[in-house]
């Protein structure tokens, strides 16, 4: 049971690649998300199904993420933040988002391989268990991210065990 | 010349064939498959020079696509472009048949680096 958490450089540097911006990244509040605070939350497992831990995006960063990746204007995901739920084609690409995070954990040598199990898109209800482990202190790290020519959000990384 | 792309996510796909460009590989035909089994039978009636694809996909995995290619003879060149770069995926993606694996999230110089030996510049 070793779950790698990632350092800021490392989600800077994924985000970067794979929106292909040069994504900037600081120091946040814990996300807790909730009624008032909708998020999308990528549930990662182990290979003994375990949830090992989550990848939350608050709402604006999954609209944001979800649009810079698939080169969506950035309209659209303003328009999904002012609506608090995400279209289709966001929630799609954002799931590819999640789906390659998962290299933030298993790119380092020793770490448990984990592998991306659901996605519970910010907007709709999250189940109760996954949104305790999003709450969760201790083995987290919180940063903000802004993605260039669309805007800012808080992404978390929670460790579940 | 022929690409046949493959993954189930269509962002991916646009990524993939937009980074094609960036690596200097634009005026190639491009053709898409969203799985493994298309991806089999599009080898057959498209005939590609050259395969990216994906390695987890529903109704079949990549990786037993280029088996299934394999073992029905074709020898098409075939590169994996996925989320896990593990070495154990590696050796298996080279015992299979592979060229070449590129970890998502990818640059275009990792794409050059990959495709120059199997694909000239259009």
């Amino acid at each position: 049971m070793k779950v790698h958490l990632p350092v800021a450089k490392e989600v800077r540097d994924l985000l970067s690649d794979l929106l292909g911006k040069s994504v900037s990244i600081e120091p946040a509040a814990p996300l807790a998300p909730g009624p008032k605070r909708p998020a999308t939350i990528g549930v990662y497992v182990d290979d003994s199904l375990r949830i090992a831990a989550l990848i939350c995006f608050d709402l604006p960063l999954s609209a944001y993420a979800g649009a810079a990746i698939g080169l969506v204007p950035p309209k659209t995901a303003e328009d999904a933040v002012a609506q608090g739920t995400l279209p289709e084609v966001l929630r799609e690409n954002l799931h590819e988002v999640l789906n390659i995070a998962v290299g933030l954990f298993n790119s380092t040598p020793g770490a448990d391989h984990l592998r991306l199990h659901a996605m519970h898109p910010a907007g709709e209800p999250t189940p109760r268990d996954v949104l305790v482990h999003a709450l969760t202190l201790g083995r987290r790290t919180d940063m903000r991210v802004d993605v260039p020519n669309y805007g800012a959000g808080v992404i978390s990384v929670v460790q579940t065990f | 010349m022929k690409i046949l792309v493959v993954d189930d996510s269509r962002v991916m796909r646009q990524i993939v064939i937009r980074t094609l460009r960036q690596s200097g590989y634009a005026g190639h035909d491009v053709v898409e498959a969203e799985n493994g089994l298309q991806a089999v039978e599009m080898v057959a009636t498209e005939k590609p020079d050259l395969v990216l694809s994906d390695w987890n996909m529903p109704e079949m995995s990549g990786i037993d696509a280029l088996a299934r290619l394999r073992a029905s003879g074709s020898q098409v060149p075939f590169g994996f472009v996925t989320s896990e770069g593990s070495e154990e995926m590696r050796a298996r993606a080279a015992a299979a048949g592979a060229l070449f694996l590129i970890a998502k999230p990818f640059t275009p110089e990792l794409f050059d680096e990959a495709l120059s030996a199997v694909l000239p510049r259009a």
